[in-house]
């Protein structure tokens, strides 16, 4: 029922009514539109932008989508519908079910989703969330009077309200983490190191979770009873870290390491042949701590027997904890090759078959001795062990020396067939050989480099161990297995620490010059070696 | 829902329209009976005029009076009466250190595209906040008086009926039982194929989901049940 509507004087000021000041009238419209929705944007105090401001006027603007979030949260799409897994009338039965229950899921309503607003270009772009308002209240309305250009006032209401606030992508501290940081607020002068910190404590928590879990499995094999143990434990965890990506398979790798490690606490270790060694004071001390080990504490041993001692595996191959470790180790051995050669995947499929038949091992202590002289005499053309500047290398020599002893023993059942057990280490031995031959890469090495470690006589064994750098005792080594200088320097490092690199080498040099020995020429890098004179 | 089939992904940002975003705009808040009759302006929808006095005394804020037009102050709003004050004051006050910004959004005429396309667009800033305020009259209070009355009314009434209700006699047998037994007989029991159909049927069957109920499968092959049985045991 349109009636008259009244016109009204438009926009020109008018003479004033009163003495006060100029009046003027508009016309109030109010357009109803019913395609046009107005909301208002609210931003949080602080947030500097002004649309009039922008130079290049872009800004987007789009509803968020959250119904990937809502569907996990009611579980919808939980399972598949179709195909594998999947049930026929799932969707109704559930459906069904809610009904019956009156469960009701609230519907989602793309309409009631934040904004998500980006003003500006590219890479200095900010982007804002918007998050709607509740509660326009019932009693009032909000119109927005706009002027337009013929002087008229048109009002438009308002339905939405929504609060922008700038999303952060940078790090924050929580509650937590500001108040300790705000109690130290009087000693800290560089701020950005908080949060340096921060990040680096994030990497070492997120590399701790995969060791959460070797270090259980460890916990269940080593059942760690000393402080010695849990000291290995903490020294591997950074070898771990180191190898963090590379998976599970590195786990009985790192268990080897930790006994690896062991040993060398335990005979000062030498990453070579060197087993045997008259024991200083403290090395023993921690044998008798070793519950699952089968060492005990033997005071009134020979000096033979006590080298044998420390020919021993570490706390992992011994009896208790050998089967458990056993798969894992074939593994592993295969794993340290890293230059894949399929003869060293024999080898140590050989060895651990031997192993896998061990029996007492202390019976064949002594037959380790004999039988290892048989090999060192077999693998006397080993060669290869350049690296030596790698760690690993030392530490899966040594393991690789205690596999070898081990595999000697268990083919001796009782000490009456050490014939018996040699030959086939000899035969092993003579196939090293060839292998070796053949240009085996390092590691095949190492193998070969226990048996010459079971020669345990004792002469060489106290010169080794005496620490003194001694004709004898290079000669000791070098007839042992060719080894290049470097190496040579290295054992005498590991004995003699107080002589610095200079001191040792000059003093080694000296001696070589006397000792003259045979050089030899091993893929490019020079070793030398004496021959056996037996 | 009119929408298709839902995606689950972000969707990309639409550009605004920054064309009148120099505006200043009034954010007036208004009383809702007020709001009611504006909403139902007709024609041009001019509901009154706004007269806006400037004081020369420096720092007061300038008078502005709404007053509304005789035609649209009779707009029935249904559930109420008519009777609203004419003169509203607006009482003006700064935005303070809030940033507000109106924008809007633009219903696309046509649902055909596949999405529905709406233009969204910056409708300006605010730079003066109002309240509206009636002007105290005696319709005014009228007016109140009848709110008030309005609220206190309980939610729930009782009401007498004078017509007949709807009971349920009980029946021997509903008819929606009736006919469902009746398609029963004469659809007659499910005949039993040959073992090789049926394990085709099965096989394309099971392509299609990986757990069956028996008495799905059943109705899906047609089978009597311990035949059913036995086919699966061998």
């Amino acid at each position: 029922m349109a009636t008259n509507v009244q016109q009204v004087a438009v926009s020109k000021p008018g003479a004033s009514s009163g003495s006060q000041g100029n009046a003027s009238e508009y016309v109030v419209r109010v357009p109803n539109d019913p395609l046009k929705k107005y909301s208002m944007i609210k931003f949080a105090s602080g947030t500097d932008i002004d649309f009039l401001k922008l130079s290049h006027g872009k800004v987007k603007m789009e509803r968020e989508n959250n119904l990937r979030q809502y569907k996990t949260i009611y579980n919808l799409d939980a399972m598949p519908k179709f195909g594998a897994g999947s049930e026929y009338g799932r969707e109704q039965k559930e459906e069904a079910r809610r009904k019956k229950y009156g469960i009701n899921i609230k519907k989602y309503n793309p309409n009631d989703q934040p904004w998500l607003m980006k003003v500006g270009d590219g890479k200095d772009c900010k982007r804002y969330k918007g998050v709607r308002e509740g509660t326009i209240s019932e009693n009032t309305s909000y119109y927005i009077f706009t002027k337009c250009a013929d002087g008229a006032f048109e009002a438009f209401p308002i339905e939405e309200w929504y609060n922008f606030q700038p999303v952060v992508k940078y790090k924050y501290l929580n509650s937590e983490e500001a108040e300790e940081e705000f109690s130290r607020r009087d000693k800290t002068m560089n701020l950005f190191s908080i949060m340096v910190r921060k990040r680096i404590k994030n990497e070492e928590e997120t590399e701790e979770k995969p060791e959460d879990k070797k270090d259980k499995k460890k916990d269940k094999k080593s059942l760690i009873l000393t402080d010695m143990e849990d000291w290995m434990e903490t020294e591997d965890e950074e070898e771990e870290e180191e190898e963090a990506e590379e998976g599970a398979e590195k786990k009985p790798k790192k268990e080897k390491k930790e006994e690896k490690t062991k040993r060398r606490k335990n005979a000062k270790i030498n990453a070579d042949d060197e087993a045997v060694e008259e024991s200083d004071e403290g090395d023993f001390d921690d044998r008798e701590l070793d519950y699952i080990s089968d060492s005990g504490s033997e005071s009134s041993l020979d000096e033979k027997a006590k080298n044998d001692k420390y020919d021993d595996q570490g706390v992992d191959q011994e009896k208790g904890l050998k089967k458990l470790i056993d798969s894992e180790e074939e593994s592993s051995e295969e794993e340290n090759k890293e230059e894949d050669e399929e003869d060293e995947e024999e080898e140590a499929e050989k060895e651990a078959q031997s192993k896998k038949e061990k029996k007492k091992k202390k019976d064949s202590k002594e037959n380790n001795k004999e039988g290892g002289e048989s090999d060192s005499s077999s693998s006397s053309s080993d060669s290869d062990d350049s690296d030596i500047d790698k760690n690993e290398d030392k530490f899966s020599s040594v393991l690789f020396m205690q596999e070898k002893k081990r595999s000697s023993r268990p083919n001796t059942p009782t000490v009456e067939k050490l014939e018996i057990k040699t030959e086939p280490k000899s035969e092993g031995g003579i196939k090293r050989k060839i292998e070796a031959e053949e240009g085996g890469a390092e590691k095949k090495v190492r193998t070969e480099s226990p048996a010459p470690s079971l020669k345990t006589s004792a002469s060489s064994s106290s010169i080794s161990s005496s620490g003194e750098i001694t004709e004898e005792a290079i000669r000791h080594y070098l007839t042992r297995r060719p080894m290049t200088a470097k190496e040579l320097v290295q054992k005498f490092k590991a004995k003699k620490s107080q002589m610095s690199n200079e001191q040792l080498t000059q003093k080694i040099g000296q001696l070589l010059k006397k000792i003259n020995p045979g050089r030899k020429y091993i893929k490019g890098v020079m070793y030398l070696s004496l021959e056996k004179t037996e | 829902m009119s929408q298709p089939p839902e995606e689950e992904s972000a969707r990309p940002l639409r550009d605004v329209d920054l064309r009148a975003a120099e505006r200043g705009v009034w954010l007036v808040k208004v009383p809702k009976y007020l709001s009611e009759k504006w909403k139902r302006a007709s024609g041009k929808g001019e509901v009154g005029k706004l007269k806006i006095i400037s004081t020369k005394i420096p720092g007061a804020q300038p008078e502005v009076t709404f007053s509304m037009n005789e035609a649209q102050a009779q707009v029935q709003v249904p559930g109420r009466g008519t009777a609203t004050p004419k003169e509203h004051k607006f009482k003006l006050t700064g935005v303070g250190n809030q940033n507000l910004v109106v924008f809007s959004e633009n219903k696309g005429e046509g649902t055909t595209a596949a999405e529905i396309t709406e233009r969204i667009a910056i409708e300006g800033k605010v730079i003066q906040r109002a309240e509206c305020q009636p002007v105290v009259d005696k319709s005014y209070m009228q007016l109140k008086k009848r709110h008030v009355e309005d609220s206190n009314k309980p939610k729930r009434e009782i009401k007498q009926i004078t017509g007949v209700v709807t009971t349920y006699k009980p029946v021997s047998n509903h008819a929606a039982n009736i006919e469902h037994e009746k398609k029963i007989k004469e659809g007659g029991k499910r005949i039993r194929d040959e073992r090789d159909v049926v394990t085709n049927k099965l096989f394309e069957i099971f392509e299609k989901h990986q757990y069956y109920n028996i008495q799905d499968l059943v109705r899906l092959t047609n089978q009597p049940v311990v035949s059913r049985y036995g086919l699966f045991n061998r």
